[in-house]
């Protein structure tokens, strides 16, 4: 039964399709909302495999998602620093986030193994008070690349920085492929399969196949002489990993690093979309974070200008609401039945 | 001495079938028309025919005896004749199920549950967060207070008192002691089958009770209150189908017995026709040789060392300790159950909280770190196989390697000199070698553990632990609800990597039968304290006072 798709995910489908048929009816371009699905896709793509490794190792959703995009806006804040461009400021910018990465992973998973059982609400609670700590931060860090500080007194990060003049949109137009009139951004969607591809590949090697047993039975694993705190650390100081090149995937398509309070919106999103994938319970797969972006991105991108067309502009998004949030909803109560059973 | 006790001590110490409890309580019996009747009944699970053609009646107020090797179909019936949702899943059955001379098809254990049968089944199904009077009322609440009268019986206040008491007569009535507000899953495993059976017991219009193996968690003596019970739910008319591998409760209580081997009916006896070698024979096709271990006299030499060693595990406590293993040997661990045997291998790998001394090769170990100690060479299989011993999720292969190659980093070669990588073909061949030698019954190794029977998933466990190969392996209950053809596979596992690896095994169970065959020595607990360490060839009386803690006539 499991590797069917199913019946929620048929649903939400189903309202996809129905929207872009709603959409072809109201005149819209559908190429270039198919486009730019494309585009939204990947954009959010990454950020929603930051949920993978910590949902497998049975430490739950990666509520603490902005500890991972906040390491992610450090390294790009230092790539635009260094004043680098093109790829290899993109590249520099997610490999220079990979310190901050791991050492706030690494404090992240302290704090999650000290609360075993209750790590989603303690998850939520780090993200929404490490969000205060951080703005003060950007206000007093030492950088000097006038870019990035506020016009006016040269001091503290602006809470927007444009990646014009560094590497904004460097994977969207990296390849981009004509089909007809839809243009499929091969790079960005290459660049997505990689990390899929390492993702997936690091779920065979040992550390990989030992957190999804960590996931499923942790006495066993604990009486089999495994460390589980250990691999726990592992999965968290991961996801956060993921998290942090995810934002900057995310931001070089946007175009604008964003930092203050910008990271804590990321999180529900994420965590929707990997549900909405059909990852119930305590086992993540690729499938679930690839299918349910899409999804879930798709019809936020839809949503806004058929509501706009259609001249109830609350309408739609009423029922984009409804449907993603009851599907969260639906997913966890299956869960939470299927833990009693 | 009170006289539940007194049978204990008998059932330990006497003949099996010795049958004092149905001489004592001589029933009458209110046997009428079938309450059930299954035609031709037939299941599959993907290709596989697991139930083939099976017909059976049971009349009112029977007890019927469902026995067959591991993997024959029981469970698998069993699950039918409750409605149980993996059997829709799996593609549904064919034939019919009458109950009380209608034709059902149940959809959904609701369902059963509302025609008035129960079922007990082989893993646990109780909600672990909740007490122990919770979960035997569950569904079933006592109420108060007028709100639910006005608005609906849902929204009314539990009756908390009141359901405590009701649970705490039930569990009187089966003779069990324990404290009802202890949450389920700090509670020890037999204990959770009698919350179990009280649950069962507790419903009042229960016509039809299904019990798939209730007896492999329990002791002797509590096996023994169980069939008391089952006899005067039976004399109030309800019927029981009563799955067992031990045989000799199936000659203790039931009125009928059918054999199943492969899914299929091999035979059918009355009561008065049972005889445990035929029906062994009629299980498993061949007559079964006793495994016996050849005792060595070898110079005694300290590797474990227990110091006033207590360990505070719930329902099964265990006092100050103070115990030597000697290397090499086979030490048998045995207790009426709750009376601290399993406690000593949970603490040796810190799942509790310990006081005293642990010693392994002269040196303290700190139990806390399980990994360290396991690095040592100590391994410990747990009596709780679906919750600790296996990855239900995981193939057959993965469980069988999982802790050899994990902890212990077995199964690896170097490629290219340096990078340990997997070793397939080494693990291959040790699973195979494996499932061949303890015959586990699946499709594939790349079967799913949850798939398999619960006898086979159990082999699976000891496979697990061969392979870790420690110089001293605990075991707990290694038999438990396997057949009795793979019980003396299994004993012969472990006599086999005593003799050939020279692992010093620590077997704690309850069956002192099985202790005798393969044991060195064997200690007996009472009450959380080592009442006795006794050779195998022991007498009977020897043991039954070291079971009650009472000094024997010679006064040692
Ligand atoms: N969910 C399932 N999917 C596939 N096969 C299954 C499933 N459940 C059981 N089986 C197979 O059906 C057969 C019968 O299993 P069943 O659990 O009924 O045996 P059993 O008689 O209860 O054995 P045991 O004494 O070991 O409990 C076994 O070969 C088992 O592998
Ligand atoms: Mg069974």
């Amino acid at each position: 039964m499991d590797g069917k798709i199913k019946l929620p995910q048929i649903i939400i489908t189903a309202f996809m399709l129905a929207l872009f048929v709603l959409a072809g009816f109201l005149g819209m371009d559908i190429p270039e909302l198919v486009s730019g699905s494309f585009t939204k896709f990947v954009m959010n793509g990454v950020l929603v495999l930051a949920m993978i490794p910590m949902i497998n190792a049975g430490v739950g959703m990666n509520f603490g998602l902005p500890v991972g995009i906040v390491a992610g806006l450090l390294g790009m804040c230092m790539a635009i620093q260094f004043r680098m461009t093109g790829i290899t400021g993109f590249l520099g910018a997610v490999a220079l986030s990979v310190i901050p990465a791991v050492l706030l992973g690494l404090l992240y998973a302290k704090i999650l193994n000290m609360v075993k059982g209750k790590e989603d609400i303690a998850a939520i609670f780090i993200g929404y008070s490490f969000i205060p700590i951080m703005n003060f931060v950007w206000t007093v860090i030492p950088f000097t690349n006038r870019e990035m500080l506020y016009p006016v007194g040269a001091k503290g990060l602006r809470p927007k920085i444009s990646l014009e003049n560094y590497f904004g949109n460097v994977l969207n137009e990296l390849m981009v492929l004509k089909l007809g009139k839809i243009s499929v951004p091969v790079g960005l969607l290459l660049a997505y399969a990689a990390v899929c591809l390492l993702v997936y590949g690091f779920f065979k090697t040992k550390g990989g196949t030992v957190m999804l047993a960590v996931g499923e039975n942790e006495k066993f694993c604990q009486l089999s002489g495994i460390r589980i705190d250990r691999v726990r650390t592992m999965a968290i100081v991961l996801s956060t990993v993921i998290g942090a090149a995810g934002i900057c995937v995310y931001a070089q398509t946007y175009g604008f690093v964003e930092l203050y309070n910008a990271p804590l919106s990321h999180s529900f999103p994420a965590v929707s979309a990997i549900l909405i994938g059909g990852c119930i319970g305590r086992r993540a797969k690729i499938s679930h974070a690839v299918l349910g972006t899409y999804l879930y991105q798709t019809i936020y991108l839809l949503s806004a200008p058929i509501a706009n067309a259609i001249l109830i502009p609350q309408m739609s998004e009423i029922v984009r609401m409804i449907i993603t949030n009851g599907i969260i909803l639906y997913a966890f109560l299956k869960q939470e039945r299927r833990r009693r059973q | 001495m009170n006289l539940s006790l007194l049978f204990a001590i008998m059932r330990v110490a006497g003949s099996p079938c010795a049958d004092i409890g149905t001489l004592l309580l001589r029933r009458r019996r209110i046997m009428g028309k079938y309450v059930l009747e299954v035609k031709n009944l037939e299941k599959y699970y993907g290709q596989n025919k697991v139930l083939d053609k099976v017909d059976l009646s049971v009349r009112k107020g029977e007890i019927y005896g469902l026995i067959g090797a591991n993997g024959s179909g029981k469970s698998t019936l069993m699950n039918i004749l409750f409605g149980n949702s993996v059997i829709a899943a799996t593609g549904g059955y064919s034939g019919d199920v009458l109950f009380e001379g209608e034709k059902v098809k149940l959809r959904s254990t609701t369902e059963a549950i509302g025609r008035g049968i129960g079922m007990i089944y082989q893993e646990f199904m109780l909600i672990p967060e909740m007490t122990v009077a919770e979960n035997i009322k569950l569904t079933r609440e006592n109420t108060k207070g007028i709100l639910g009268k006005v608005l609906s019986p849902e929204l009314c206040f539990v009756d908390r008192k009141k359901d405590n008491e009701d649970a705490a007569g039930v569990l009187e009535q089966l003779g069990f002691e324990i404290d009802n507000s202890y949450l389920v899953k700090n509670i020890s495993v037999n204990a959770k089958q009698f919350v179990e059976i009280a649950r069962e017991v507790n419903k009042g219009d229960l016509k039809l009770l299904l019990l798939d193996e209730p007896t492999a968690v329990l002791g002797d003596e509590d096996a023994g209150k169980l069939m008391k019970v089952l006899k005067e739910l039976a004399e109030k008319g309800t019927s029981v189908i009563f799955c067992t591998h031990r045989l000799h409760e199936i000659c203790q209580v039931c009125d009928h017995v059918t054999v199943l081997r492969d899914g299929q009916v091999v035979s059918d006896y009355g009561r008065d026709e049972l005889d445990m070698r035929t029906l062994a024979r009629d299980m498993i096709g061949y007559d079964v040789a006793a495994v016996k271990k050849e005792h060595q006299n070898r110079e005694e030499k300290e590797i474990l060392k227990f110091e006033d060693f207590s360990v505070y595990m719930p329902g099964e406590f265990l006092d100050g300790l103070n115990l030597q293993v000697y290397e090499g040997e086979i030490l048998g661990l045995t207790s009426l159950s709750g009376h601290g045997k399993l406690a000593v291998g949970y603490g040796v790998m810190g799942q509790f909280p310990v006081k005293g001394e642990f010693l392994y090769g002269g040196a303290g170990v700190d139990v806390k770190n399980v990994r360290k100690t396991i690095e040592n060479g100590l391994f410990l299989l747990p009596d709780d196989r679906k919750n600790m011993g296996l990855l239900l999720e995981h193939s057959v292969r993965d469980n069988i390697v999982f802790s050899g190659f994990y902890g212990r980093n077995l199964f690896q070669k170097k490629a290219a000199g340096i990078f340990p990588v997997r070793d397939r073909k080494e693990m291959e061949r040790c699973v195979e070698e494996q499932m061949e030698k303890l015959e586990i019954k699946c499709e594939s190794a790349g079967q799913k553990v949850k798939e398999l029977s619960g006898g086979n998933q159990q082999k699976v466990c000891i496979a697990r632990a061969v392979l870790v190969a420690p110089k001293v392996l605990f075991v707990m209950e290694p038999t438990r609800g396997v057949d009795i053809g793979a019980k003396e596979k299994i004993l012969n596992s472990l006599v086999q990597i005593n003799r050939e690896q020279g692992t010093t095994v620590v077997v704690a169970s309850s069956e002192l039968e099985e202790l005798k065959r393969i044991s060195d020595r064997i200690a007996v607990f009472c009450e959380g304290k080592l009442s006795r360490i006794l050779p195998p060839d022991a007498t009977d009386e020897e043991f039954a006072f070291a079971f009650t803690g009472e000094e024997g006539k010679d006064g040692r």
